[in-house]
């Protein structure tokens, strides 16, 4: 939905479960994503906890660990959504006069929109969502209920396991070859895939350095450090703006992505695209790894059309400095506007290789995978 | 469908003990000072609460005035609740002429919490407790007053009803606890940190103003040390050490490991339990079970899960089996669990969780903080119970129920008021009673079918119901039960006065607590 269209937006808020009101102050050029003001969502949002009859409380409890900021990420945050679902399919029962695949369809859109509301959903939430419901309108007329419902949760638990956990596998597995002694490999934000990688290839006994570069405001890159250095890699750590003063020590890229599109552009945590365009000039490879599950036949050429907005306060405080406090009041001054974007797009001439579970692929092969291999996944 | 699957929290309320008598000549003989831990109540499947223990220590200068009674009584208690009357559960005490365990059953009402246990101490409490309620609630709430026999701790009241326990979580509230905090609040964030336990903080509430000395008259040197002190991690999430007030001496003891593990901890003295907790219900058996001697919740049963918050062993509870395949097979008990496995698998997902990295976190105690906004109290002395009386009426007023008049004051229309007699601001009066000529009644509570005299003034007070206060009397800061007589010109200030006492023409008391023989 594109929220400049003033109508839309008051329909869908007499409907919404998650009281927001907008926030003030928006940039124009982005007017087309929500920004709702971030402080009173998740006290509302909890007092209601025993008033919400419609939807299952792991639904619930999931909904407000994405406001909350608990779960990030898109295999946690898909994971979580999945697991939150069957637990719904467990509880559930058709009513009568009606039928499960129906009944079931309604239910599970009403829990997306309260997602929705809680946070944007991310893109592989998005194929996550179209596979369960292109599973439950493919039930067969002849199974009963609790047969129905065993085999939803095992189309779940086997989506889960196959396309996420086996897939990263079989991503480690690639990329192993690719890490060699003396590597210096660089990682932006933190990625669980990228993550993996690199305690293998530690624990296969080779002997190489990370470099994490992290940005603010969310300092991803601090838990990733931590883990790190916790199974004893050798780290070195800085924000972005330093990455082209250290980019000359690097061999070799590794990223991680939210999506990739089906023009190669990688849509991945803001920033990425400045780390990826850096290394291709000091012609460093970039390898972007990502599930197949997380392609989607979209293009995308630019960062704007498609995005989320964060909550601009992060950006005017900064944590442990409350000395500068010049923008305190920024949302008085009527001709400041503060921006978070969430995600961005890096073209695909930055990119060297991407490594999925089907094997390691130039960008041009991304919409191969979508048409050839999407097709099996929906009616395995 | 279990219509008990839907809400998967079980809650139980315990009121506090208290309440009037419906009939005036079932009182039985008055005791002051006696042990009053009736009224654990514990609601099933809605909320459990607790009985609030009575937890002063010796060094507290409120157990101090209570010891300080007067020899009739038949023992002398290191931990005496106060209470009024013998006849009168805690739990039914009036608050602004409503029982205390009015405020707690409309909480869980509007929160639509409708099956409760309530778990009482001593039968002919729960006997009592029991006729209120289901008069009162007939058709509104589902309430199952469970009896246990005395003296058993909150810990124990749990441990006798435990197996009546099925949902996943527990939600314990005590009963003599005045709050507009929702339960929703504690069990969403209890939820979604998946913890053990859940407490419910807040702010430590200022004393009334000109009654401070109702304990303290022997005491000069000691001030109110009933210290909580409690560690929160830099989040304000999780809880990392607790100890309550009469645990602590001069120093507080911290284990370096704790701090070490979580890098930054947040000390602070100015939040109090208020006695709601939501448990997770394997943990709480667990808990009940290894750890017979534990009586008290608040001070045996919390500490105990704080501290063994970042020990490695597992605190019971599935484990899950992993096949070949590297398949997760996903135990049929709560996803939280297979949750918290592809948590080892995509740990970058989670946000950073600094007891789970410690290294042996298996549970986690986290903390849900009252806004400054709400009001919430607990009827745990004399102190608060005319502290809340008078908040109730007056600050918190949204929490009675009722409406105000013009003045800002509570006035049943059948009252009867002489000439020249005024009643101020934040006061109540319950119906048929009546009022002499010139009298003041300032900030008060009166309850039903009091005779009141001439020239009598009563501030800051609470006088229940069917009270005969003769002329000239004047009343200041205390606490008259019920059926107590007046006689003219007596003078009382702090004091306390028992069920069905009289009080001598002319008598001056002060910071006494009077009670018939």
């Amino acid at each position: 939905m594109q929220f400049d269209d003033v109508h839309r937006v008051e329909k869908a808020k007499k409907r919404a479960i998650v009281n927001q009101s907008e926030a003030r102050n928006r940039v124009e050029l982005f007017r087309h994503l929500p920004q709702y003001v971030h402080g009173t969502q998740l006290p509302d949002l909890e007092s209601k906890f025993f008033q919400l009859e419609p939807i299952h409380p792991s639904v619930y409890k999931v909904g407000l660990q994405y406001l909350s900021g608990e779960v990030s990420g898109g295999n946690g945050r898909c994971i979580a959504m999945l697991l939150a679902f069957r637990e719904a399919i467990k509880d559930y029962s058709t009513p009568p006069n009606k039928t499960l695949s129906r009944d079931l369809t309604a239910k599970v859109s009403s829990y997306v929109s309260f997602f929705i509301e809680c946070r944007p959903l991310s893109i592989s939430m998005g194929n996550a969502i179209r596979f369960l419901k292109n599973r439950i309108a493919k039930l067969p007329i002849t199974l009963s209920e609790s047969e129905a419902k065993a085999s939803l949760q095992s189309d779940i638990d086997r989506f889960i396991n196959e396309k996420i956990v086996v897939a990263d596998q079989v991503i480690v597995s690639h990329a192993i070859t690719k890490v060699r002694d003396d590597d210096v490999l660089l990682t932006y934000g933190s990625s669980s895939v990228v993550e993996m990688i690199l305690e293998h290839a530690h624990e296969l006994g080779r002997k190489f350095r990370v470099i994490v570069v992290d940005s603010r405001p969310k300092l991803e890159g601090q838990g990733l450090l931590r883990r790190l250095v916790a199974k004893g890699i050798n780290c070195t750590y800085t924000h972005i703006n330093a990455v082209s003063y250290i980019m000359h020590e690097v061999t070799r890229v590794f990223l991680g992505a939210s999506s990739i599109l089906s023009n190669g552009t990688v849509y991945s945590r803001v920033g990425t695209a400045s780390v990826a365009m850096v290394a291709h000039a000091f012609g460093i490879p970039v390898l972007v790894c990502c599930e197949a599950y997380k392609f989607h036949e979209r293009v995308q050429l630019d960062s704007i059309c498609a995005n989320e907005l964060g909550d601009p306060d992060v950006i005017s405080k900064i944590p442990g400095r409350a000395d500068l406090g010049d923008l305190k009041n920024w949302a008085d001054n009527e001709n400041l506007q503060l921006l978070n974007l969430t995600y961005d797009a890096t073209p695909s001439d930055y990119v060297s290789m991407i490594i999925t579970d089907y094997g390691m692929l130039p960008p041009t092969s991304v919409p191969v995978i979508v048409r050839e291999y999407r097709k099996e996944q929906l009616w395995v | 469908a279990n219509p008990e699957a839907s809400h998967p929290v079980s809650l139980s309320t315990l009121p506090p003990e208290g309440d009037e008598p419906q009939n005036p000549d079932l009182t039985l003989p008055v005791d002051l000072i006696r042990r009053r831990r009736r009224g654990r109540w514990t609601s099933r499947s809605s909320s459990s609460p607790e009985a609030p223990p009575r937890s002063s220590r010796p060094s507290s200068p409120r157990s101090t005035a209570e010891r300080d009674t007067p020899p009739l009584t038949p023992t002398t208690l290191i931990n005496p609740p106060f209470c009024f009357s013998q006849d009168v559960p805690k739990a039914l005490l009036p608050v602004a002429n409503r029982p205390a365990i009015s405020y707690v059953l409309d909480l869980l009402e509007s929160s639509d919490l409708k099956d409760i246990i309530v778990v009482v101490e001593g039968q002919e409490a729960a006997r009592l407790v029991g006729a209120w309620i289901s008069s009162a609630y007939l058709d509104r709430l589902v309430v199952e007053v469970v009896a246990v026999t005395e003296d058993i701790g909150t810990a124990g009241a749990l441990r006798a009803i435990s197996k009546r326990l099925v949902a996943n979580d527990v939600l314990v509230i005590s009963g003599d606890l005045v709050t507009d905090v929702l339960p929703g609040a504690v069990a969403a964030t209890h939820r979604r940190n998946g913890a053990a336990v859940t407490a419910l903080l807040c702010s430590v509430p200022v004393s009334g103003p000109s009654d401070a000395a109702s304990s303290g008259g022997k005491d000069k040197a000691k001030k109110p040390c009933r210290l909580n002190i409690v560690g929160l991690d830099i989040t304000r999430q999780f809880l990392l050490h607790v100890v309550s007030g009469t645990d602590v001496e001069k120093d507080v003891r911290v284990y370096k490991r704790k701090i070490r593990a979580v890098g930054q901890m947040e000390i602070r003295s100015d939040l109090m339990d208020a006695h709601l907790y939501a448990f997770n219900r394997t943990t709480l058996q667990d808990v009940l079970e290894q750890k017979e001697a534990y009586r008290s919740i608040r001070l045996e049963v919390l500490p105990y899960l704080v501290k063994s918050q970042l020990r490695s062993a597992p605190s019971g509870g599935e484990g899950t089996i992993v096949d070949e395949t590297g398949n997760v097979v996903v135990p049929p008990s709560s996803n939280l669990q297979c949750l918290s496995q592809h948590r080892a698998i995509a740990p970058s997902a989670f946000k950073q969780d600094l007891l789970a990295s410690s290294g042996g976190g298996t549970h986690r105690c986290c903390v849900y903080i009252a806004s400054k906004n709400k009001y919430c109290h607990r009827l745990n002395s004399i102190q608060a119970y005319c502290d809340i009386n008078r908040d109730v009426i007056g600050e918190a007023s949204h929490l009675s129920g009722y409406s105000f008049s013009s003045h800002n004051n509570i006035i049943h229309p059948s009252c009867v008021l002489g000439s020249k007699s005024t009643v101020g601001p934040q006061c109540m009066l319950a119906e048929g009673s009546q009022l002499g000529d010139k009298c003041g009644v300032k900030r008060s509570v009166i309850g039903r079918h009091c005779r009141i005299g001439s020239n009598v003034k009563i501030v800051n007070s609470v006088v229940m119901n069917h009270v005969v206060i003769e002329d000239g009397c004047h009343i200041q800061g205390s606490v008259v039960c019920n059926n107590v007589q007046l006689q003219e010109r007596a003078v009382l200030k702090d004091c306390q006065v028992g069920a069905g006492y009289t009080v001598t023409t002319g008598s001056d008391h002060k910071s006494e607590s009077l009670a018939r023989k």
